[in-house]
C-alpha cells in the first residue's frame, strides 16, 4: 500500500523523504510503461520487484521501471500491485 | 497552617481515563516495564476482590484471577498533574508538588482572602476539580496535615489543631510512612500497626532497629516538623516534540530524532542563553502508552554534544516504539555567564555561517520551509522509509 503523497501533517511534525506520487502510466500488454506522464517511453533501463511487508495488514508489493523519456528525461515509476495503481519515485 | 491535598491512585485515575469501562472493574496499575512486579493502585472493585497496592502480581492475579492490568501513562500523569497544580496556583496557592496526586500548600497568605482556613481549603479542591475526588488535610506539620488528607473523604477538607495532633496519629495505619514495603513488614512482623504504638516506642530503639528511615518514620508518627511549605518554581515551559509518520523503535533513528529536538529547543529563543539543569525526555507509544524519564545535569550546559550524552542513554529505556518524542526543559540555569572558549571548536564558524543563512532562507519563505533530512531507516527497500523531513526554525 502507498500512502498518499503529502499527508497532512501538522506543523513540527515529520514528513517522509521521497513519497510516491500518483502517476498517468500507459502500460504494454507486458506490464512495462508505454507513455509516462503523457511523455513516451524510449527505453527501459532497468526492471525489478520490491516484495515487503507481506506479514503485516499492509503488505507491499511493487513492480518498479527505471525509464528515459523521448524527450531525455529521467524517471523511476512502478506499479503498485495491491491497489493497481502507478506511481512515481525519487531516491530508489 | 500547612494543607495537603490527596487524589488516591492518581496513576490509575489517569491511565483509566482511556478505559473508563475498567473504573467499575476490578483492575490495577501494572508495574513499570523492567520494575519490580509490585501492583500500583488498585479499584475499588478490585480492593473489594482482596486485592491490595503494593501485592506482587502473581498473589494479586491468584487472588483475584478477573484483574485487569492498566499500563501506566506517565507523560499522561505528568500533564494532568501539571494542569491540576497550575490551577492551584492560579487561585493564589503557593504549591509545592511532593508526588502526583499529593501537593502542600501555606494557607497563611490566602486565608484573609478566601475568609478563612477552611473556606480556602473548600477553594482549593474546586481548583483542582471535582472529577479527581481530591480531599484536603490540614494541620500545622506537614505529616499530620498529609495523614488528615488521607482520613478525609472525597471533596472534603479535615483541619487537625496542633494540640490534638498527637492524638489524630495514634490510631491510624502504619500503611501512611514513607516507609519500604520491607521495613513495613517488619514493623507489623514487630506488632506495630498504628502510628500511635510507633510513637510511644524510644526513638533511639527505633533508629536501631529499622535504621534512619525508622528513625524519620518515628519522629513522622510524632508530628513530624513543622518546617514551612516552599512553593515550586514555575516550570520553564519550553519543549519540542517529533511526530512519526509511523511507530520507531530502533535505538539509531530515536537517537537522531533526539539530535533533531535538541537542536530544536536549543535554539528557541524563549531559553535567552540560559544552559538547561533539567530535561525531561517522554514518548508516546504504539499501542497508546506513554513513557517518561527525567535527566538532570550535574552542570547545567548547552552543549549538543554534552546533553546527547546525557539523555540518549534513556532511550535504551523505551518499552516500546514509538510514535512521538518529546523533549521538555524542566529547569534552566539562573544565569547565562560561562567561560569561553579560548579556541573555538573546528567548523564552528562554518555551522554559523549555514544557519544565518538557513534562518535568511527561512525569514523570506515562511515557517517550516527549512528542513533537515533524518536517516531513518537508509537500509530499508522502499525509498520512503529511509529518510525523515523535519522542520526546523532556527
Amino acid at each position: 500500500m502507498v500512502a498518499p503523497a503529502r499527508a497532512a501533517s501538522t506543523p513540527g511534525s515529520a514528513r517522509r523523504l521521497n513519497q510516491p506520487r500518483s502517476a498517468l502510466v500507459e502500460a504494454h500488454v507486458d506490464g512495462s510503461p508505454r507513455l509516462v506522464n503523457r511523455a513516451e517511453v524510449a527505453a527501459v533501463l532497468e526492471e525489478w520487484r520490491v516484495v515487503d511487508r507481506w506479514w503485516t495488514e499492509e503488505p507491499v508489493s511493487r513492480r518498479y521501471f527505471d525509464v528515459v523519456l523521448a524527450g531525455g528525461e529521467h524517471a523511476v515509476v512502478f506499479r503498485d500491485e495491491e491497489v493497481g495503481r502507478w506511481f512515481s519515485q525519487r531516491g530508489t | 497552617m500547612i494543607a495537603c491535598i490527596v487524589i488516591p491512585g492518581f496513576e490509575l485515575r489517569v491511565a483509566l481515563q482511556r478505559r473508563p469501562r475498567l473504573r467499575l472493574e476490578p483492575a490495577a496499575l501494572a508495574p513499570e516495564p523492567g520494575a519490580e512486579p509490585l501492583l500500583g493502585p488498585v479499584t475499588a472493585a478490585a480492593e473489594a476482590a482482596g486485592v491490595e497496592p503494593g501485592m506482587r502480581l502473581g498473589e494479586a492475579l491468584a487472588t483475584c484471577p478477573s484483574l485487569q492490568l492498566v499500563d501506566p501513562d506517565p507523560a499522561a500523569a505528568e500533564e494532568a498533574w501539571e494542569g491540576i497544580v497550575r490551577r492551584l496556583e492560579d487561585v493564589g496557592f503557593a504549591v509545592d508538588p511532593a508526588a502526583p496526586g499529593c501537593a502542600y500548600f501555606e494557607t497563611s497568605g490566602v486565608e484573609r482572602l478566601y475568609g478563612g482556613l477552611e473556606p480556602a481549603l473548600k477553594r482549593a479542591l474546586r481548583a483542582v476539580g471535582p472529577e479527581w475526588d481530591a480531599r484536603a488535610g490540614a494541620a500545622k506539620r506537614r505529616f499530620a496535615a498529609l495523614a488528615a488528607a488521607n482520613v478525609a473523604r472525597s471533596g472534603q477538607a479535615l483541619v487537625v489543631s496542633d494540640e490534638h495532633a498527637r492524638e489524630f496519629l495514634a490510631p491510624l495505619p502504619t500503611n501512611l510512612l514513607p516507609l519500604q514495603a520491607r521495613q513495613q513488614q517488619e514493623l507489623a512482623e514487630l506488632g506495630i500497626t498504628r502510628l500511635g504504638e510507633l510513637a510511644g516506642l524510644p526513638g533511639g530503639a527505633v533508629a536501631e532497629r529499622l535504621g534512619p528511615d525508622g528513625r524519620r518514620a518515628w519522629s513522622l508518627a510524632r508530628g513530624g516538623s513543622s518546617r514551612r511549605v516552599r512553593g515550586r518554581k514555575p516550570p520553564a515551559e519550553l519543549f519540542e516534540t517529533l511526530e512519526f509518520p509511523e511507530a520507531v523503535g530502533n535505538e539509531l533513528t530515536l537517537r537522531r530524532s533526539l539530535g533533531v529536538l535538541l537542536d530544536r529547543l536549543l535554539a528557541r529563543p524563549e531559553r535567552g542563553g540560559r544552559a538547561l539543569r533539567k530535561l525531561a525526555l517522554s514518548a508516546r507509544l504504539v499501542g497508546g502508552g506513554s513513557w517518561r524519564r527525567t535527566v538532570t545535569l550535574r552542570d547545567a550546559t548547552a552543549e549538543p554534544a554534552r546533553l546527547r550524552a546525557a539523555i540518549g542513554p534513556k532511550l535504551l529505556d523505551l518499552p516500546a516504539p514509538a510514535v512521538a518524542l518529546t523533549l521538555e526543559v524542566l529547569i534552566l540555569s539562573e544565569s547565562v555567564g560561562s567561560q569561553l572558549e579560548l579556541v573555538q571548536p573546528e567548523g564552528a564558524e562554518l555551522r554559523e555561517h549555514l544557519r544565518e543563512g538557513l534562518r535568511q532562507v527561512s525569514a523570506g519563505t515562511g515557517s517550516g520551509s527549512v528542513c533537515t533530512v533524518v536517516e531513518v531507516a537508509p537500509w530499508s527497500r522502499l525509498p520512503e522509509q529511509r529518510a525523515l523531513l523535519v522542520p526546523r526554525d532556527d
